[in-house]
């Protein structure tokens, strides 16, 4: 972190796009702090504001167009690959799609500010075949808002520049307790999920072996078998259990309607 | 967590009455031990909102 910070204000534009454009294509460098750091050297007089803004606007821009082009050929196996990094991939891709479903096209302009949809957003606009030039615009709306925010911020706390310039011991232990803040954060997070997904463990689990001998068997007519696989698996000449039915765990409320309460019903993802 | 789109929604689906199971391995579990599959039917590959 020290590095960049340094790099920022030595090396001003350079920097600050390569480190937007490598956090737009997924890789994890810190682009908010950058911004914070480039807000600060524009209040010293060491950036201009105008150019700082055209440069990580332009950075985020060939970044998510990238990912919107490549979307647009590869569909849900390059948002599979992305998410292959993360915790949970089949989670990753539905929340990622479900954002897209609350909020639809408005996703791109705030996806920036929210960890984990900020990567996905163009692949998953690509795949969903968005207009080209609609996306160009959105994009541009989402990475001037996320420049504007974060360089302002910078900006404004002037002090954070004197760290930077002038003391990097200081701007370093500022950067590591932000860092460990953010680590009991995530474990604090982590902990709570782990609570939440604890109560989904008293629900009957069967083997593979086991329902195909209820299938195999003259109970099969009391049997429902339901995929609930996120999108990112529904490519087109993609398979599912034979019989099966589709419900789209997105938009649960309106799936279950129609569901018979007289079956045993058998519940599946990846 | 392994199963944990299924599970959220076995768990939902017991909650409001239905009698639901969640199968262990998913997809992959059932392919690999060879059991039946079939196509996804095309209606059901488009769920998400497209821009076009």
């Amino acid at each position: 972190m020290h590095d960049v910070l340094s790099l920022i204000a030595h090396h001003g534009y350079a920097v600050v796009f390569v480190v937007v454009l490598s956090e737009a294509i997924g890789l994890p460098v810190p682009a908010a702090i950058a911004l914070l750091a480039a807000g600060a050297a524009v209040a010293s007089g060491a950036l201009s504001a105008p150019v700082l803004l055209l440069v990580a606007v332009l950075g985020m821009l060939v970044g998510d167009s990238l990912l919107f082009v490549l979307g647009r050929h590869m569909g849900w196996a390059l948002l599979g690959w992305l998410c292959k990094l993360s915790v949970n991939p089949e989670t990753c891709i539905l929340r990622s799609a479900e954002s897209f479903y609350k909020r639809g096209k408005i996703t791109l302009v705030i996806a920036k500010f929210i960890p984990g949809i900020n990567t996905m957003a163009p692949p998953l606009a690509g795949s969903m075949k968005m207009d080209p030039l609609l996306f160009l615009q959105l994009d541009v709306a989402g990475a001037t808002l996320y420049a504007l925010a974060y360089g302002s911020l910078g900006f404004l706390f002037r002090d954070f520049l004197v760290a930077i310039t002038h003391g990097f011991q200081t701007a370093s232990r500022a950067v590591e307790m932000v860092l460990l803040l953010g680590l009991i954060a995530y474990i604090v997070y982590r902990v709570q999920l782990y609570r939440k997904h604890s109560i989904y463990r008293i629900v009957p689990r069967v083997q593979v072996e086991e329902l195909a001998r209820k299938l195999a068997s003259e109970d099969k007519s009391n049997v429902l078998l339901v995929d609930v696989r996120s999108h990112g698996y529904y490519d087109p000449n993609a398979a599912r259990i034979q019989n099966s039915i589709r419900l789209e765990p997105n938009n649960l409320p309106e799936e279950i309607k129609n569901l018979p309460k007289d079956k045993d019903i058998y519940v599946y993802c990846t | 967590m392994r199963e944990a789109t299924s599970a959220r929604v076995a768990h939902l689906l017991r909650e409001k009455g239905f009698n639901a199971f969640v199968l262990v391995g998913g997809f992959a579990a059932w392919r690999k031990a060879g059991q039946a599959t079939e196509p996804v039917p095309r209606d059901d590959l488009v769920k998400l909102p497209t821009f076009r």
